[in-house]
């Protein structure tokens, strides 16, 4: 069990940060997704862990171990590349073995390690075919597999589903869910798709402009991301945002009306005059009858997204949003429909995109 | 049907072509095996009574065994040599890429494009000042120079072709930069090693100027030997050079018969790429 610990971490290329002054531990024992847009320096920094890349400034250690500037080799890590690293002309066993035999294990240990990841990988059929007889995703799980055997203390992941035919991303993924469960090992993952993180992390970092926005278990980072990105990036559609205006009453600081049927008054740390509000549009209740807590709203337009889900663009005091209906509920009836926002649902973010610190209470006389 | 047709025709043209650019080669083949008399004569005697005696005459005389096994140390060492260093120098520039790598690259083969004859007075002086004239290494040396650019230039395109990631991940699993660059970068070059041999191999087998110039009695390779046998009191000893040529020829045409699966994908280097 090894913790990563990267300390003031910068990469600079020609005119490009691309990794900004970071400073994170990754725990041992759980598996980080870095998940990012392109060019967000996800790679990079994992290939600063893995030692393929040298840091600008900063340092990383293995638990105590300083590695900054320590060859690839002397880590005891592993890593699957995007592109499946295989060699032809060797069996699949051979090609799991090699590394086994450069490290001088005995024969028959070897053999059992093999079986071993052959068996949660699902190739154990494949042990005696030739790398060329097989497809992507099996060379890609024999990538794995092979950095899996050798037991090091950290295995690192860059984009290992991408290149794999749409057909058996699924099936690759669930080979390394189950990989990572029974692993228990230290694990980074870097990734662009927001599902693969989803299913496969313990906690995502979601990675921008060099930086990370947040670290967090999926579903909390999903619920309440940190930053308007983070709401943005992840869902599909990503989070809606609605600009509100805080209107002054008595002293108090209260949402505009229209949105909520009762005031809702804002206490915390207010710095502008406009908050964004920020809520998963699946989260937003919408019906056709009008209810205790619900305003209306007009249908703008409705389209039919994967699953039988209805995803419509509603219009409510001059503001345009989306919202996701479940399937059972199917198409509004009419052009104007009822609109709630459950409370504890919406997340609050400040003129600079950031997580606000604002509580929201509603004060039914004011 | 058609389609049958224009296949036929097709193999048939090429055939011909093949059997066309053949043609002197089997005319020296056979005149390898006549008499002086009726090779010259006209027209050709398809047909006749072969006969050795040229073989044997060619083979009585004297130093031409040294003349043979000089063509193949000086060729065979000076291309090895080559590879070697054009493999490593490859290697380094592609994944390295140090400043300027485009510019090194045509600089090196732009001395194939300078023409033989005007590298000569320089080579010679070079030679004679160094005391390298007819001194094996120094043949060896010379034709190896002459093979690494071309060399470097098919090699690259190999190893280009081999994802950075094998390097990578033989770095991660413990292995040496040493072992990466022999043990998961050149079995997957093989065939550019192959190939960028033959070529080579073939160019100095060939070659007269340079082992003319700056070769000599210890150094002589048959094409110097096959000039300065040619002449006899009668004129040009055609049965001679006939008999000798076939013997040369053998060799290669063994070596490139034997390869030229990897000789074809020598010729297409840099088209197909490995990465995905």
């Amino acid at each position: 069990m090894t913790e990563i610990r990267i300390v003031n971490l910068q990469k600079e290329f020609k005119d490009l940060i691309a990794v900004r002054d970071l400073t994170i531990t990754f725990p041992s024992g759980e598996v980080t997704c870095l998940l990012g847009p392109s060019g967000c320096g996800k790679t990079t920094l994992m290939r600063m862990i893995a030692g393929l890349e040298e840091p600008t400034r900063g340092d990383i250690y293995f638990d105590d171990l300083k590695v900054t500037n320590m060859a690839p080799s002397k880590r005891n890590i592993g890593m699957v590349f995007q592109y499946p690293v295989v060699y032809r002309g060797l069996n699949v066993f051979r090609n799991i073995e090699l590394p086994l035999i450069e490290d001088k294990l005995p024969q028959n240990e070897r053999k059992e390690r093999i079986r071993e990841v052959a068996d949660i990988m699902g190739i154990q059929d494949d042990l005696e075919k030739d790398i060329t007889q097989l497809d992507n995703s099996t060379r890609q799980k024999v990538a794995v597999a092979r950095e899996v055997a050798r037991r090091p203390k950290i295995i690192l992941f860059d984009e290992p589903i991408t290149n794999v035919d749409v057909d058996s991303k699924d099936q690759l993924k669930e080979a390394l869910k189950r990989l990572t469960r029974q692993l228990k090992q230290t694990i980074v993952y870097v990734t662009h798709d927001q599902t693969e993180a989803m299913t496969l992390a313990d906690r995502i970092a979601l990675m921008r402009d060099g930086a990370i926005l947040q670290r967090d278990t999926p579903r909390e980072l999903y619920n309440h991301p940190n930053d308007v990105f983070g709401g943005w990036f992840l869902g599909n559609p990503g989070m809606s945002f609605i600009d509100l205006e805080i209107v002054e009453k008595n002293g108090s600081k209260f949402i505009e009306k229209g949105f909520f049927v009762q005031p809702v008054r804002l206490t915390g740390q207010i710095k502008d005059s406009k908050i964004t509000l920020g809520i998963r549009p699946e989260q937003i209740k919408v019906t056709d009858q009008p209810g205790a807590n619900s305003n209306q709203a007009k249908v703008v337009r409705k389209a039919l997204i994967v699953g039988g889900q209805v995803l419509v663009t509603l219009s409510m005091a001059n503001r345009v949003f989306k919202a996701k209906l479940p399937a059972a509920q199917g198409f509004p009836k009419a052009e104007i429909v009822y609109v709630e926002f459950p409370m504890n649902k919406v997340t609050l973010f400040g003129g600079d995109g950031k997580r606000a610190n604002i509580q929201m209470s509603v004060v039914p006389n004011a | 049907m058609g389609k049958k047709i224009s296949q036929a025709l097709y193999h048939a043209l090429l055939w011909l072509i093949a059997v066309i650019f053949f043609l002197p080669v089997f005319w020296i083949i056979l005149a390898s095996f006549k008499t002086k008399d009726q090779l010259l004569d006209v027209p050709i005697h398809w047909f006749f009574e072969p006969t050795l005696a040229n073989y044997v005459d060619l083979f009585q005389r004297p130093n031409i065994a040294n003349y043979l096994l000089n063509s193949v140390l000086i060729s065979v060492l000076a291309v090895v040599i080559a590879i070697v260093v054009a493999f490593l120098a490859a290697y380094s520039f592609s994944r390295f890429k140090p400043g300027g790598t485009d510019l090194v690259m045509f600089l090196l083969l732009s001395v194939r494009m300078v023409p033989a004859a005007a590298s000569v007075i320089p080579i010679f002086l070079m030679y004679s000042t160094l005391g390298w004239k007819d001194t094996m290494p120094g043949m060896i040396l010379f034709y190896a120079m002459f093979s690494i650019p071309f060399s470097l230039w098919i090699l690259k395109g190999f190893v280009d072709g081999v994802s950075e990631r094998f390097d990578e991940t033989g770095l991660i699993n413990g292995a040496s930069r040493f072992h990466v660059v022999f043990n998961v970068i050149l079995p997957q070059v093989r065939p550019g090693l192959i190939a960028a041999f033959i070529f080579n191999m073939v160019f100095v087998w060939n070659e007269f100027l340079f082992n003319y110039l700056i070769g000599g009695k210890h150094t002589t390779m048959v094409p110097v030997a096959l000039v300065t046998w040619m002449f006899n009191n009668s004129g040009v000893d055609w049965t001679f050079v006939a008999t000798m040529t076939t013997v040369y020829m053998i060799p290669p045409i063994l070596v490139v018969y034997f390869f030229q699966k990897f000789l074809l994908a020598g010729m297409t280097f840099g088209t197909v790429r490995g990465e995905i």
